[in-house]
């Protein structure tokens, strides 16, 4: 290894979480000029290794050098300071502010002038951050709040890129990006590498890492399993590097039939809400209808007013009998589940036990009287979670020491043990590695063989073809193409009528 | 060998500084004031004392572990109490008889707390700004009605003051509030909502309900105490439960219930609590210190208990 073109070395990184063993003895280099991919399931250690390095974390032990010197930043702030910056997966914006306010938090100095802030000054610098990564339609004196999510992310970046960084860190920021979103990231990571600074890229999207990456280190458990690079990319054998074992290539249905039942068990009539406009649709008994479309298309709202969660501001939402659905008690009653694309904040309480979260919706049903007892729970949860087989060491444990494949696991078992007839779910593979996915589809199969139905909101195209009987493609909150599951489905064709 | 060491680790875990806390705090309390008393502090008019303030702590405390479970704040008990004594007061000495005072106190605090719960669920207004409104409110009510002076109670009134009520009340609540805390929906959905109230909305599970019957609760609770206050002392002032708000606070936090609500909270926290707290009350009396500087010691132990149990990990900003 010659010290000339490595920008930074991580030596025998340790960390733990508790008695997880998050990272041990891994060692990375990442070369000037550099496209380095982390890969690997979740739990596995590529978000911990690289929040060690922008300091988000403190590593147990183990050496770091940038540019040859020793390395050890005791904050994002020094970090930064030395050039080394993340994007976070999950959003660190703030809503009330302006975009400019937004890009250059903790920077308000520079436009300090006579102890009053300089506001316009600010506003022309924010644009000018914001057209250097090729964000030209964002407007900088507007709240965030205004934007949708995928340009929020944007100014997130542009935040990042305006401190200029050496190395950018870009942790799943990808899952929240259109196409059109993504395309200015990749551009931004390709002017860097051409700037011979370097990006660390984690993402789940296997074909994404092997289009964008120079070089692919893969780590499982915490272990540093191999580094690969583009010449010898080959997706079957980095998956199998991932899980440790042998893969299905395709791990969605296998049939090609699409629902044959008629018996409507929901109905959306004319709904108006927010970005949503006039959307009709019916769901079938036995059937998953996906829905796919843009980031800010209006299909996430839609799985809330099914569920009752959000008015409409025009329209009804009925169940097959016919009877209004106004709150989600009321979708309860007929056997209407919902999970958000938001899984720790809305559907889960990360702060309690498994136990906790999968009984909270059928207290009811595990009382007797007004009476809860443990062992009673307890029944509860032999009942209805080993099918689902969570890797977890008690169901005394935390919801926030698991993975997110196995926080979705908890999300449906909550759902399953109540009996839910009817499941929305928001983005169920969001974030959740290829091992759990194929779980989680495997029960959509399962769920619709038993007659239920399933409403599927994805971002992911692949998915919503691999798994859906029927698709609604919703573009600016209308619906602009309906599909029957068949053979000659392609993502290019849904995309025609998603933009 | 890993298995035996991640055993220990998980026990080492489990008795973590959290769950010590409380029962350290009242053993070091219970210690300090026996060796400053010389011993008084176990005497039996010391611990009357003890049973006599306890009461109005620990039915406090327990009313509020609810409310804390939930991630929210009662500050107006006290002044409930004091309206609710004043009003048992005015219903006493009227035709109807002391034994109407009983439904009068429990009654006025009852419809404190609905309110309270209105407010605080339908205005979304924070529970702490919402109930130290009520509590302004209330101060400036129990003037209006005592018209800025005392009301005594017919003395036949002190005679319903026994132990066996006391006794009876203690064992009530400590039972019952263990019952409904622990091994009821009502005390599992609590906790939820402290722990994520959007989750226990999209639960389908109605919060807004649970909080108003947990406010209910409080001012069912303050007003039994502005009956059992008006049976000790034979009257009503301005200043009755004046003490009551900042006492139960401590007594919750030095019994280890977090501020922030959620899976935590445990029931015996408020047991605990209560008995740091009355110990630590009647022996500063035993050493005749006065209520001002006692006022002064239990705001320093107040915040003390605040930065020492407080739970950062779970709280990035504080508002």
């Amino acid at each position: 290894m010659s010290q000339g073109d490595s920008l930074l070395i991580i030596e025998h990184m340790y960390k733990s979480f508790g008695i997880t063993k998050a990272l041990q003895d891994v060692s990375l280099e990442l070369r000037r000029g550099q496209i380095l991919g982390l890969i690997g399931e979740n739990g596995s250690g590529k978000s911990t290794i690289s929040s060690i390095a922008a300091a988000l974390q403190l590593a147990d032990s183990g050496e770091m050098y940038l540019e040859g010197q020793p390395y050890h930043p005791k904050s994002s702030v020094e970090a930064l300071a030395r050039g080394v910056c993340m994007i976070l997966q999950e959003k660190g914006t703030f809503d009330l502010l302006t975009v400019a306010k937004n890009i250059f938090v903790g920077k308000e100095e520079l436009f300090v002038k006579h102890g009053f802030l300089n506001n316009k000054a600010m506003i022309q610098e924010a644009r000018r951050a914001l057209d250097a990564i090729h964000a030209t339609h964002i407007q900088a004196n507007l709240p965030l709040s205004s934007l949708n999510f995928e340009d929020r992310k944007l100014v997130e970046v542009a935040r990042a890129m305006y401190s200029n960084p050496k190395i950018l860190v870009v942790d799943e920021t990808t899952t929240a990006l259109s196409r059109g979103g993504r395309d200015i990231l990749y551009k931004i990571m390709q002017d860097m590498k051409a700037e011979g600074k370097s990006v660390i890229f984690i993402s789940h999207d296997l074909a994404e890492i092997m289009e964008v990456c120079d070089t692919v280190t893969i780590l499982r458990d915490g272990i540093y399993i191999d580094t690969i690079e583009k010449e010898h990319f080959h997706a079957p054998t980095l998956r199998r590097m991932m899980v440790g074992r042998e893969v299905a290539e395709n791990y969605y249905r296998t049939d090609m039939e699409s629902c044959k039942k008629s018996e409507v068990v929901l109905k959306m009539e004319q709904i108006c809400c927010r970005d949503v406009k006039d959307v009709s649709f019916e769901l079938h008994k036995g059937e998953i209808l996906g829905f796919g479309g843009l980031g800010d298309c209006g299909m996430h709202i839609l799985g809330n007013v099914a569920f009752g969660l959000t008015g409409p501001d025009l329209g009804t939402v009925k169940a097959g009998d016919g009877t209004l659905i106004k709150n989600p008690n009321m979708a309860m009653k007929k056997k209407i589940a919902y999970i958000s694309k938001n899984r720790d904040q809305e559907t889960l309480m990360v702060s309690c036990s498994i136990k906790d979260n999968v009984c909270l919706a059928s207290y009811n049903k595990i009382s007797k009287g007004p009476f809860i007892f443990k062992k009673d729970e307890q029944k509860f949860i032999q009942e209805h979670a080993k099918d689902l087989d969570i890797k977890m060491q008690n169901i005394d444990q935390y919801v926030m020491e698991l993975s997110g494949g196995n926080k979705q696991k908890v999300a449906l078992a909550k759902w399953l043990g109540f009996g839910a007839d009817i499941f929305i779910m928001d983005c169920p593979t969001r974030g959740i590695d290829i091992g759990v996915k194929s779980n989680i589809y495997q029960l959509m199969t399962e769920l619709r063989d038993q007659g239920k139905s399933i409403i599927m909101i994805s971002e992911e195209l692949s998915e919503i073809i691999g798994m859906s009987d029927r698709i609604i493609i919703l573009k600016e909150g209308q619906i602009s193409g309906e599909f029957k599951r068949e053979e000659k489905m392609t993502e290019h064709l849904l995309i025609d009528y998603m933009v | 060998m890993s298995d035996t060491k991640a055993v220990i680790i998980k026990t080492v875990k489990k008795i973590n500084f959290q769950t010590i806390f409380p029962f350290l705090g009242l053993i070091i309390i219970v210690a300090l004031f026996t060796i400053l008393t010389k011993g008084k502090l176990f005497s039996n008019n010391s611990l009357r004392v003890v049973m006599n303030d306890g009461i109005y702590i620990l039915l406090g405390t327990i009313g509020f572990t609810f409310l804390f479970a939930m991630g929210m704040m009662d500050f107006s008990i006290g002044y409930n109490m004091g309206v609710s004594c004043a009003v048992a007061c005015i219903v006493a000495n009227s035709s109807a008889g002391i034994y109407a005072a009983i439904p009068a106190a429990i009654l006025t605090g009852t419809i404190i707390g609905v309110v309270n719960g209105v407010i605080v669920t339908k205005t979304k207004i924070m529970s702490m700004i919402a109930t130290m409104g009520m509590m302004f409110i209330l101060q400036g009510g129990v003037l209006v009605i005592l018209n800025g002076s005392v009301l005594q109670a017919p003395l036949a009134l002190m005679d319903l003051y026994t132990n066996s009520l006391k006794i009876g009340f203690i064992l009530l609540f400590v039972i019952g509030g263990y019952i409904l805390f622990e091994l009821t929906i009502f005390g599992r959905v609590a906790k939820a909502i402290g722990a994520s109230p959007e989750a226990v909305r999209q639960t389908g599970i109605n919060a807004d309900k649970y909080k108003i019957i947990a406010y209910t609760l409080m001012g069912a609770i303050a007003g039994i105490l502005g009956f059992v206050s008006l049976a000790r002392t034979g009257s009503a002032t301005n200043t009755t439960g004046s003490t009551l708000m900042f006492n139960v606070m401590n007594a919750a936090l030095l019994g280890g219930v977090p501020m922030t609500g959620g899976p935590t909270t445990k029931f015996r926290g408020a047991v605990l609590g209560t008995l740091t707290v009355s110990f630590m009350v009647t022996g500063m009396t035993l050493l005749r210190i006065s209520a001002q500087n006692q006022q002064l010691i239990k705001g320093i132990i107040f915040l003390t208990a605040i930065g020492i149990c407080f739970d950062r990990k779970n709280m990035k900003v504080i508002k």
